[in-house]
């Protein structure tokens, strides 16, 4: 009798799950970076549940593959990624053995299907190479894709990100709009609030370790003159830090913007020859303590320059 | 008449000539919006009307070239090698299918490595792939050369394989739905290695001379930075033709025997990293380990002249270190049992450094030392500096990584 109480219960309760509404399930979002997936957590509420793959302390260049993201993929409703191949290391070779038909992998976009949300939609993208070729180094072939470094970016990434599951979730598409006016409501405060902070750095001349603080430099007024690197992606030679040193000194520039992934030995190294002064920034979220969120990451970058040059806000 | 009484009308006169000026000037600005709205509207509308903008070339496969070149002394005589140009071809076929090629010329001719399609959207987490491809058997066996972590394979892979897992024939991989990643392959293959001698991929054949493969492989994050993957497979191959092109007096040809003629190539593979949450690709360490056992009847190479079965056993094992964007190095031992002599081993020790000028160009120094455990045999030892770039489209494969 007990068990047959027993069966009857877990009966009961597999046809109730089965039973569920498609639209009270779950959405599983996979984001490539973690400030996607501190977004997408945001505008999606109770709605998604968030999974990421990369831990933000990489070079978002060279994320490694591990094959517990497989899973994750393959069982995912939609991936929210960067765009402009800046992923290309490893999320067209992920989705390429994910099996997912909502998530195919592609050589031009990265992602084709109804799950791929791009945030890179609709944005004014930088730096679009004249010309495609690798003597200029590993450049990207749609322009600069770091634009998640630029606060005033987010307000886009959101929108898109709601856009994304409206699209995949009609049901929930009043959720999902009153989740992203509540975060752009965050996000614009913010905003407000960190211009006038970088106010004071307008035309100030900096040199960053890869070119990847373009977006940054649009929104503090920041003029990047110049990068450690070689050119994008190759590294540095001896007669290039020289020429470098004689800019920065002829240029008089104060800054050096070291993103969190490089070796510090570098910057170090090129401030003590030209007393500039180094400001460590994460160019993904979790990169540094206490950057978890797009906003905390944002405010820790903008507050690292500012103290770098003495302009504390 | 005051003055004002006087210059009244003329006031009146000026401010109703002037009333239209006034408000013409205040509508210029609107019209001048408007107009501009238009043209703005108009310059929208034949820009979202336009065709896509696409070369005849758009749907051509992306392209990619990987030149391997290296200078080689091996006993204290050199050389240089051209040891290999390698095209690959890749595009998507239609929605459900993708396709691509390798070929690869060298000193030795050109040679079709890979033509092979991949379906892209079957059901129940199944992929299949067919033509000629490398089977998915180990860890390290399906890299092309330059991929490898060593300039030369390692010898338990070259003999026990015979080259790269080179196979004509059909696979199948299923993803299994688990919250780990656990994939299984199966396949079907006319035989399984480039320089595989004991078959050919030639003629008909029955279906139990055919190559069938079976693989699991599975993979677990042990910590934040260390993980472990690992894999085993068999390529059973139930029968084959053993010709007597020779003959035992040196003049007979025929089939010496069908018979106890299976031969099992067993293997398992661990691979150990350790990546700090810090360094991405750039940092950590790599510790790759396979072994063999390669179980048949093996059959004299002049006389053809069958001995009795017995299995013979082979592996390596290496560590590498990489210490940042550029530099990485390591050991490897490898060891080879002779596949006919039984207890003769061959050990070869291969330290290497490898400098990535950048993600396209990268040079490799080895040194590497064979000692095999007969009495006299020589020591041989090689080194080698290799020069490897990358032109065109590049991919970073899973499988490969």
């Amino acid at each position: 009798m007990r068990t047959n109480i027993l069966s009857a219960s877990l009966l009961a309760v597999f046809f109730a799950l089965a039973a569920r509404p498609a639209s009270a399930r779950t959405l599983h979002v996979v984001a490539t970076i973690p400030e996607l997936g501190d977004i997408a957590e945001r505008v999606g509420g109770d709605h998604v549940s968030v999974d990421t793959l990369a831990r933000g302390t990489e070079d978002i260049h060279q994320v490694v593959m591990r094959p517990s993201l497989v899973p994750k993929l393959n069982r995912a409703d939609a991936v929210v990624y960067l765009g402009l191949t800046v992923e290309h290391s490893f999320l067209p070779g992920l989705l390429n053995v994910a099996n997912n038909p909502n998530l195919r992998t592609d050589v031009v976009k990265e992602c084709v299907g109804a799950g791929c949300i791009d945030c890179s939609e609709g944005l004014a993208v930088l730096e679009k190479p004249s010309s495609l070729s690798r003597s200029e180094g590993e450049i990207h072939p749609f322009g600069n894709p770091h634009y998640n470094v630029d606060p005033a970016d987010g307000v886009l990434i959101a929108k898109n990100i709601e856009a994304g599951l409206v699209r995949i979730d009609p049901d929930h598409a009043a959720d999902y709009e009153k989740n992203l006016k509540a975060y752009l409501a965050e996000l614009n405060a913010k905003l407000a609030e960190w211009r006038k902070w970088v106010a004071p750095l307008k035309g100030m001349k900096a040199v960053s370790y890869h070119q990847d603080v373009v977006y940054l430099g649009r929104f503090t007024g920041i003029d990047f003159i110049g990068t450690i690197e070689l050119k994008p992606g190759v590294a540095p030679t001896p007669t290039h830090l020289e020429q470098l040193v004689q800019l920065m000194k002829q240029e008089h520039v104060p800054l050096i913007v070291r993103e969190q992934q490089y070796d510090p030995k570098m910057p170090e190294w090129l401030a003590e020859n030209t007393g500039a002064k180094v400001a460590v920034i994460g160019t993904m979220s979790k990169a540094l303590p206490d950057t978890d969120t797009f906003i905390k990451m944002s405010e820790h970058n903008l507050k690292a320059i500012l103290a770098a040059v003495g302009k504390a806000p | 008449m005051n003055r004002t009484n006087r210059f009244g009308p003329l006031a009146l006169a000026l401010a109703l000539t002037a009333a239209p000026v006034l408000a013409q000037e205040q509508q210029a600005p609107a019209q001048d919006t408007q107009t501009l709205l238009n043209d703005l509207e108009q310059r929208v509308s034949k820009l979202e009307g336009a065709p896509a903008k696409a070369a005849l070339n758009s749907f051509n496969p992306a392209i990619g070239m990987a030149l391997d070149t290296a200078f080689r002394d091996d006993n204290d005589k050199a050389s240089f090698l051209f040891r290999a140009a390698e095209l690959n071809i890749e595009a998507p076929v239609d929605p459900f299918l993708k396709a691509w090629g390798v070929i690869t010329g060298s000193n030795s001719g050109v040679d079709v490595e890979e033509a092979a399609l991949e379906t892209t959207s079957l059901p129940y987490n199944l992929t299949v792939r067919g033509g000629r491809l490398f089977a998915n058997y180990g860890r390290l066996a399906h890299f092309h050369d330059h991929e490898l972590p060593v300039i030369d394979r390692p010898r338990s892979l070259d003999t026990y394989i015979g080259g790269e897992t080179q196979a004509d024939g059909l696979e199948v991989q299923w993803l299994v739905p688990a919250p780990f990643y656990l994939n299984a392959t199966a396949g079907m293959y006319d035989k399984m290695g480039a320089n595989n001698a004991r078959q050919n991929n030639q003629g008909a054949r029955p279906l139990d001379s055919f190559t069938y493969l079976g693989r699991l492989n599975t993979y677990a994050d042990l910590t934040d930075s260390q993980n472990v993957e690992l894999g085993v497979d068999t390529a059973w191959t139930p029968k084959r033709k053993v010709n007597d092109t020779a003959g035992a007096n040196g003049a007979t040809t025929g089939i010496v025997t069908q018979n106890d003629t299976w031969r099992t190539l067993t293997g398992v593979d661990m691979t150990y990293r350790y990546q700090p949450p810090s360094g991405g690709l750039y940092r950590g360490v790599i510790w790759g380990t396979e072994v063999m056992q390669n179980d048949e009847r093996r059959f004299d190479p002049t006389t053809s002249l069958p001995s009795p079965r017995r299995p013979s056993y082979a592996g390596f094992s290496y560590v590498e270190i990489k210490s940042g964007l550029q530099l990485r190095g390591g050991v490897m031992a490898d060891l080879t049992e002779d596949q006919d002599i039984r207890g003769k081993l061959t050990s070869t020790y291969t330290g290497f450094l490898t400098y990535d000028v950048s993600e396209f160009q990268r040079l490799r120094l080895t040194y590497a030392e064979a000692i095999t455990n007969v009495a006299g045999a020589p020591r041989d030892h090689v080194v080698g500096l290799q020069w490897t770039g990358v032109i065109g489209h590049h991919v970073h494969g899973f499988r490969d990584r």
